[in-house]
């Protein structure tokens, strides 16, 4: 089979333009999910689709360490006023992990092998009813 | 040597090469250097690239399939094997479209192959978490293919020219 793509030695000017098109993809994916600075912050913690469990970060007056035994990789989530980690887990690979610090709204902690998701949304009131579980 | 058996031999022989290659790079992950889930360099996406311009689509996709199960067998599970297909098959099929196109070169396929690829992959951690949250680690992932696309765009020109068409090869 000939192709001419495979008869080329040297990239193109359109190889130019496409690695443009998928760095173009790239930042406009960047701009849209850009995370904001808050001054209210709620951690919600979501495994295997459930909502689990609601913290108010901003609430928090010292650092509260949590523990997830019900994933199929115990975990424990460290609180501390305005951010949140995966201080430790059993999973392969430990990418929650060496996420590390999450502290602005629209900011995510994925464990894929627990299926589970720490994320962070904004307020700007202040009385909004927060879940504490 | 018999046609059917010369196919079979020799989408064997790639199986295994593709299959050395994607165990060879898990030993030295790129995620060292840069810590990103699911950055890799994508070595044996040369295999897939080859088999796109030297034999078929048909036998490119039974390699890429072959590869991502006895992979699966190897050492990962069923939620490694469904990133993989979901990757691999994504970035077959557009590399399949563009290595027809007259206009780009393989430094192009392989970039648009690797793209192509972390956004399966991210598709399949959506469909996993049933969440849009995997999606921030697209854009890096997305900057970041056009290194690895590019490195082994350049890889796959030197191994197409270099290695002789199997038609070619007298048995």
């Amino acid at each position: 089979m000939r192709s001419p793509a495979a008869d080329r030695r040297r990239p193109t000017l359109w190889d130019g333009l496409l690695a443009l098109l998928v760095a173009a993809a790239a930042v406009a994916l960047l701009f849209f999910l850009r995370p904001a600075e808050s001054n209210f912050l709620t951690a919600s913690v979501v495994l295997e689709g459930e909502t689990i469990a609601q913290y108010d970060l901003s609430a928090l007056t010292g650092p509260v360490a949590v523990t997830v035994d019900q994933a199929d990789y115990p975990l424990t989530i460290q609180l501390e006023p305005g951010r949140v980690r995966i201080a430790e887990s059993a999973c392969p690979g430990l990418d929650c992990v060496h996420t590390g610090w999450i502290s602005l709204a629209g900011q995510q902690i994925i464990c894929l092998p627990n299926r589970l998701v720490i994320s962070l949304t904004g307020a700007s009131d202040p009385d909004f009813d927060a879940v504490t579980g | 040597m018999s046609s059917p058996l010369r196919r079979l031999t020799r989408c064997a022989v790639l199986t295994a090469l593709a299959l050395a290659l994607s165990v060879a790079e898990g030993m030295v992950p790129l995620t060292v250097l840069f810590p990103l889930p699911g950055l890799r360099l994508g070595l044996a996406n040369l295999v897939t690239t080859y088999a796109l311009c030297r034999l078929s689509g048909r036998e490119a996709l039974l390699i890429l399939v072959s590869r991502c199960l006895l992979g699966a067998l190897l050492g990962g599970n069923l939620m490694a094997l469904a990133f993989s297909l979901t990757g691999g098959l994504l970035a077959l099929a557009v590399m399949a479209a563009l290595v027809r196109c007259p206009f780009l070169s393989l430094f192009g396929v392989s970039i648009a192959g690797a793209a192509a690829h972390n956004t399966g992959q991210i598709l399949a951690a959506m469909a996993v978490l049933g969440s849009r949250a995997p999606l921030v680690y697209l854009p890096p992932l997305l900057l970041c293919s056009l290194v690895t696309g590019a490195v082994t765009g350049a890889a796959s020109t030197l191994l197409v020219h270099r290695v002789p068409s199997f038609a070619d090869i007298k048995s």
